[in-house]
């Protein structure tokens, strides 16, 4: 490994574990009770003490998180290509999806647990509904961003619709829908959260939201930052999966994965 | 002689200011002195079940005791609990106690200071003539509308003692219309509260189901303070339990219309003549003026009623035995006193 | 197989009112190597997007073998400025994409793809992405898959404009040969006049916007090309009467 790349994982690492430390200083040095600011060192063995229950929340958010984001996908680069290719269905359906985009999760999402009777099936819809506009949006300025040359030379070599899409299109696009998906992963996992929080999801179908207002309920405020933690952690691996997608695909020639 | 006369009257004037100049500092200030502030959380939107709070608040008791009271409104979203302990709020109203037995088990140091209810007014209720009646088929709902305070307090009990199950458990938001829609649902009210929307917005009297003759006998709105201010300043918390109490008595049993306005700025949502039926609810069920309350006055806390409480919940396997000492949850010492009951056989018009 | 391309009074205006070309006529033989000349903005690649059958004139024909450009008969190719590769393909890919489009299945195509990178020299960076590459190598990967398809037609709009003088010198004795091996008829765009003097066998010189043809200039050199013939008088030459013609000063050499 280079000196570059080594220090790319060092050097966040001792960022993070210098902040533990010095939380974890100013809480012990200051005395600061544990309803108001727990110590890592805490949040740990809470984390540790209660990793059953949450270990079950935990994937029951993370399959709400995926679930939305595979959806988001299928559906975002599906609607980019109908909308490349054709005109007046973009012109229609386009203000649905800016619709779509503005309306607050918050708002909505009490509703939607209303008209669907699952609460599993009302979540991933509002987490969809959080992480598919920047796929559909980037992938489709991605498909029109194509090479103007490119065009005109699969114009002149005859190529169908299909052909061009496959061809140029798609590979094009590629770039844009990558960087669509690293705002989208992150945005999965804060739709499911966000969700669960604001339609107040309750008995067995529930995940790391409930946790942590359940907790805020009783004052088991350590019990509040393990659940938060485990959501930073999910975060942080959907960036890092969005990374390693992104050098496997962009990685020999995309000039975003080069230097 | 007009200069004569000018000059005598400026003459008077000068003595008039000087003898003001000398006698000012001496005379008492103008404004009555400093009144300590206060904040006050409650668990929800400003209701009749808050009245007497209001009530202390505009008919100026607070401020008698020399307290400038904020409440603080709760809400559907709202968590007020975490403000206690971490000292941004300096009383708060709590709904019943088993969210002070999780404080003494989490560590948390806060302390009861008051119990304004005598009974629970929490019930499950339901459509009349689905076979609801009785409260034992309630458990065969397939739905159960319950909203997150309740979802970690009374429904763990429901589940452990009656056999409810989490898969009847729907979140409830605070919208009468999942419950409306569907006859076989069951939810959560407030029996002083919910009943009567029901009876406006659905056209029927539902079947009321109180929680507290089935076996969850806790007080309830409950007055909450941090342990160290109880034992810093028990003047301020005296001050504030003996003026709420207070206002209480002027609230169920005097004109409370100014309280009740303030509220309905508070709350738009509710109207005077959900307010009116709610507190007539509130005196049939004997909800805050029952049992000890009419003998030692309300806010009345019994500590051996809170250790009996305590051990139904330890059967019904919320609690482990001994895990905590349920009688230290309270501070019953500024309770108990009978303040108030003078206030309650004038306002009636008793000897 | 090779395409003879006409122009008939040919105007070209666009929708935001610039006159590209005006008046043009000109008829361009079956595989002869024809230089059009021009300073910028004279309309040259206005010439050859008609020529592809891109653009349509706004009156006058363009015909190719007597059959509209715009019904796209012959195969044509079409080399731009920049090598216009696909960065996410192999350079073994990019040049097979033409028979790929074509309909030939992977494995035909790449056999035939490896044989035209033989060709221009390109064989062992057949797995190299095109990122990789410097700018000589990517334009004759352009021209490799240019050539690939076999075109009846190879247009080319100053594809060596932006590389070095020694790059663009060797490009032009590689393109000679390549266009020498199967001839087709050859349209190539530049703006200097000793490139457009050393690669054709007759200049078309166009004047300033809009785009009229002011001279068509046979060039009487030696063919093939050879290195050396840059430095002789006879080219000398030839590259000063193009550039009088050019200056829009006397006409030598008459529209035959």
């Amino acid at each position: 490994m280079t000196v570059a790349r080594r220090a790319s994982t060092w050097v966040p690492l001792a960022a993070g574990l210098g902040l533990l430390v010095t939380w974890e200083a100013v809480v012990r040095l200051r005395g600061i009770p544990p309803f108001i600011l727990p110590a890592p060192s805490v949040v740990l063995k809470t984390l540790w003490d209660n990793l059953d229950s949450l270990f079950v929340s935990w994937l029951f958010t993370i399959k709400i998180t995926f679930g939305a984001l595979a959806l988001a996908l299928a559906g975002g680069v599906l609607l980019a290509c109908a909308f490349a290719l054709s005109r007046p269905l973009e012109l229609a359906l386009f203000p649905f999806a800016i619709a779509l985009q503005v309306t607050p999760i918050v708002a909505i999402a009490p509703l939607i647990l209303i008209y669907v009777d699952s609460t599993t099936a009302s979540l991933l819809i509002c987490a969809f509904i959080v992480a598919f506009f920047p796929i559909l949006s980037n992938t489709l300025i991605g498909l029109r961003a194509a090479d103007p040359n490119l065009q005109d030379l699969l114009t002149l070599y005859g190529a169908t619709r299909w052909q061009r899409l496959r061809w140029l299109l798609v590979p094009s696009a590629l770039p844009y829908l990558i960087a669509g998906l690293k705002i989208s992963g992150g945005l999965a996992l804060i739709g499911a959260v966000v969700a669960e929080f604001a339609a107040g999801a309750a008995g067995r179908e529930t995940g790391l939201a409930s946790r942590i207002l359940e907790a805020s309920f009783r004052t088991e405020i350590p019990k509040m930052y393990a659940a938060l933690t485990l959501v930073v952690l999910t975060g942080v691996a959907i960036y890092l999966l969005t990374r390693v997608l992104s050098r496997a695909l962009l990685g020999r020639w995309h000039p975003s994965e080069q230097g | 002689m007009a200069a004569c006369s000018k000059r005598a009257s400026l003459r008077a004037l000068a003595h008039v200011a000087l003898a003001a100049l000398l006698v000012w500092p001496l005379l008492p200030a103008a404004e009555p002195a400093q009144l300590e502030h206060v904040v006050f959380a409650t668990n929800w939107r400003a209701q009749a079940g808050h009245g007497g709070f209001y009530q202390a608040l505009v008919d100026g008791t607070y401020a008698r005791f020399g307290l400038d009271v904020t409440i603080v409104q709760g809400g559907p979203q709202v968590n007020n609990r975490p403000l206690l302990p971490a000292g941004r709020i300096d009383f708060l109203m709590t709904g019943n106690l088993l969210h002070s037995f999780d404080n003494l088990k989490n560590g948390v140091p806060t302390q009861v200071v008051a119990a304004i209810f005598q009974k629970d007014p929490q019930a499950l209720i339901a459509h009349p003539g689905q076979g609801y009646e009785r409260f034992e088929r309630l458990k065969d709902a397939p739905v159960v509308l319950v909203a997150k305070d309740g979802q970690f307090t009374w429904w763990q009990w429901l589940k452990a003692t009656q056999g409810f199950r989490d898969e009847q458990l729907r979140p409830y938001n605070f919208n009468l219309g999942p419950f409306l829609a569907n006859p076989r649902a069951v939810q959560q009210g407030y029996s002083i509260a919910e009943p009567i929307y029901v009876r406006q917005q659905g056209g029927f009297e539902p079947v009321v189901h109180l929680l507290a003759d089935h076996g969850f006998d806790t007080y309830s709105t409950l007055i909450e303070a941090r342990t160290q201010m109880i034992g810093q300043r028990p003047d301020l918390v005296q001050r504030f339990v003996d003026a709420s109490i207070l206002g209480w008595y002027s609230y169920l049993y005097g004109d409370h219309r100014a309280a009740d306005a303030m509220m309905l700025r508070e709350n738009p949502e509710i109207t005077v003549g959900e307010i009116d039926a709610s507190v007539a609810l509130m005196k049939r069920y004997g909800i805050v003026d029952s049992g000890e309350a009419l003998r030692v006055g309300i806010g009345a806390m019994d500590p051996s009623r809170i250790r009996h409480f305590f051990e139904s919940m330890v059967d019904a396997g919320l609690y482990r035995a001994n895990e905590i000492d349920p009688e230290a949850v309270a501070a019953p010492q500024f309770v108990n006193k009978g303040v108030g009951l003078e206030v309650k056989r004038r306002l009636l018009g008793r000897p | 197989m090779s395409t003879a391309i006409e122009l008939i009074a040919v105007d070209k205006r666009f929708e935001s009112g610039v006159t590209a070309l005006k008046g043009l006529s000109t008829t361009i033989w079956p595989g002869q190597f024809v230089a059009l000349l021009g300073p910028s903005g004279c309309g040259k690649s206005t010439v050859l997007r008609l020529i592809a059958g891109l653009e349509q004139p706004t009156s006058g024909e363009v015909r190719l073998n007597g059959v509209p450009a715009s019904k796209r008969a012959a195969p044509m190719s079409y080399v731009f400025q920049e090598p216009t590769l696909m960065p996410w393909a192999s350079v073994l890919d990019n040049v097979a994409l033409p028979l790929r489009i074509a309909g030939s299945s992977r494995s035909a195509a790449r056999a035939a793809a490896l044989e035209a990178l033989e060709d221009v020299g390109l064989a062992e960076r057949a797995s190299a992405y095109p990122a990789e590459l410097s700018g000589g190598m990517k334009m004759r990967c352009s021209i490799a898959r240019a050539l690939i398809s076999r075109p009846a037609v190879l247009l080319l709009d100053e594809p060596f404009a932006a590389l070095d003088e020694m790059t663009r010198h060797r490009l032009n004795d590689e393109l000679l040969a390549q266009w020498g091996a199967r001839s087709p008829t050859a349209v190539f765009v530049t703006h200097s006049v000793y490139e457009a003097v050393y690669l054709s066998q007759r200049v078309l010189v166009l004047g300033e916007r809009p785009g009229r043809m002011i001279a068509d200039l046979p060039i009487a050199l030696p063919a093939p090309r050879a290195a050396s013939l840059r430095l002789e008088e006879s080219f000398l030459e030839q590259c000063r009467r193009v550039s009088h013609a050019l200056e829009g000063g006397i006409a030598a050499g008459v529209l035959a």
